[in-house]
């Protein structure tokens, strides 16, 4: 068992296109520092420092938002995290 | 009361049991601001427009270009370089010469917002920018004002509706400023997410429905896919909860 991250369309790109990958922690901060680990791509796409996400982007635990404090947010095996990127155009 | 016209016009929808006459009279003494009559203000506009909306606003600020015409379906070649609202105005009343349409060629600021939304039903947000989006979140909570709102970014989309008290609004996950950037979008994900606002729109109107609150909903047009979301009111919202300014 693992929890799964879903990547979001547009940082396919440092995931060799995956739309989903395996990793393992007790915190959705250990799940994303798992994700780099195994594509480093993802570090810049996800955060503008050190446990600090990008402001655009938004963290789903298990479909249900994870706001805030989302690194903090514990997780168990199956569970589902989804990176979504804020839109802002019309 | 709708006319003999407005019958006739109105039928298919009226035969919708949810909707029937009672609905269709609710549309038609509706007032609805549409902010933005790009890319999502013009399937919101012209759906509104044909529904049978009593009164719309739209505002934009900017002129029509060619490089629009990929998605701003309320423009046409002929409109380049005329104000997006005078050429949105032309084709809505072409549409349906039985609803007010207002046209305001304005840029929507802190300064003006209450203004312009006045005692509209409801706010719907078809901008290109956040910091837009935010005055007319503001403005909707502050006048208890349900609030539509859509966005959208090449394939993709995403939707919601806040009802102002009761859930979660746009600002209630912020962690602060996006960089704005010139975005890449096709038109048919905008057809798409402001068809989905003109629904939600409509079933709050008339009353209807499951309401998209609580709930973001993100459309990848590439995968076809529709996720849902739930979302939190943030009890720390500087628009909606304890952090907000009050006015």
């Amino acid at each position: 068992m693992a929890v799964h991250v879903h990547i979001h369309t547009t940082h396919r790109q440092f995931t060799n296109g995956l739309e989903s990958v395996a990793v393992e922690g007790s915190t959705v901060g250990a799940c994303l520092s798992h994700l780099i680990e195994q594509f480093p791509g993802m570090e810049k796409a996800l955060f503008a420092k050190k446990d600090k996400l990008l402001n655009n982007v938004e963290v789903y635990l298990n479909h249900a938002s994870a706001y805030p404090d989302e690194l903090l947010k514990a997780v168990k095996d199956g569970d589902d995290i989804h990176l979504v990127v804020m839109l802002t155009g019309g | 009361m709708l006319t003999p016209n407005e019958q006739e016009r109105y039928d298919r929808q009226i035969l919708i049991r949810e909707i029937g006459q009672e609905g269709q009279e609710k549309l038609k003494r509706s007032r609805v601001i549409i902010a933005g009559a790009g890319g999502l203000g013009s399937p919101i506009a012209l759906y509104l427009t044909a529904v049978g909306i009593g009164m719309i606003r739209v505002v934009d600020h900017d002129r029509v270009a060619l490089s629009n015409l990929n998605r701003q379906v309320l423009h046409s070649e002929e409109d380049v370089g005329r104000k997006k609202v005078d050429s949105a105005r032309t084709k809505l009343r072409n549409l349906n010469s039985t609803v007010e349409i207002q046209a305001i060629g304005e840029t929507i600021s802190e300064g003006n917002v209450s203004v312009l939304v006045g005692d509209c039903d409801a706010i719907v947000d078809a901008m290109d920018n956040l910091p837009t989006r935010y005055v007319l979140n503001r403005c909707a909570i502050q006048k208890n004002v349900p609030f539509f709102h859509g966005a959208v970014n090449g394939f993709e989309g995403r939707a919601m509706t806040v009802l102002p008290g009761e859930t979660a609004c746009l600002r209630c996950m912020y962690r602060g400023l996006v960089p704005q950037e010139k975005f890449p979008v096709i038109g048919v994900a905008p057809a798409v997410i402001g068809s989905i606002q003109a629904t939600e729109v409509i079933k709050y109107l008339v009353g209807i429905g499951k309401l998209l609150t609580n709930r973001l909903l993100v459309y990848d047009g590439l995968r076809m896919t529709f996720s849902e979301f739930r979302l939190n009111k943030n009890p720390k919202c500087d628009h909606c909860g304890s952090l907000a300014k009050k006015e």
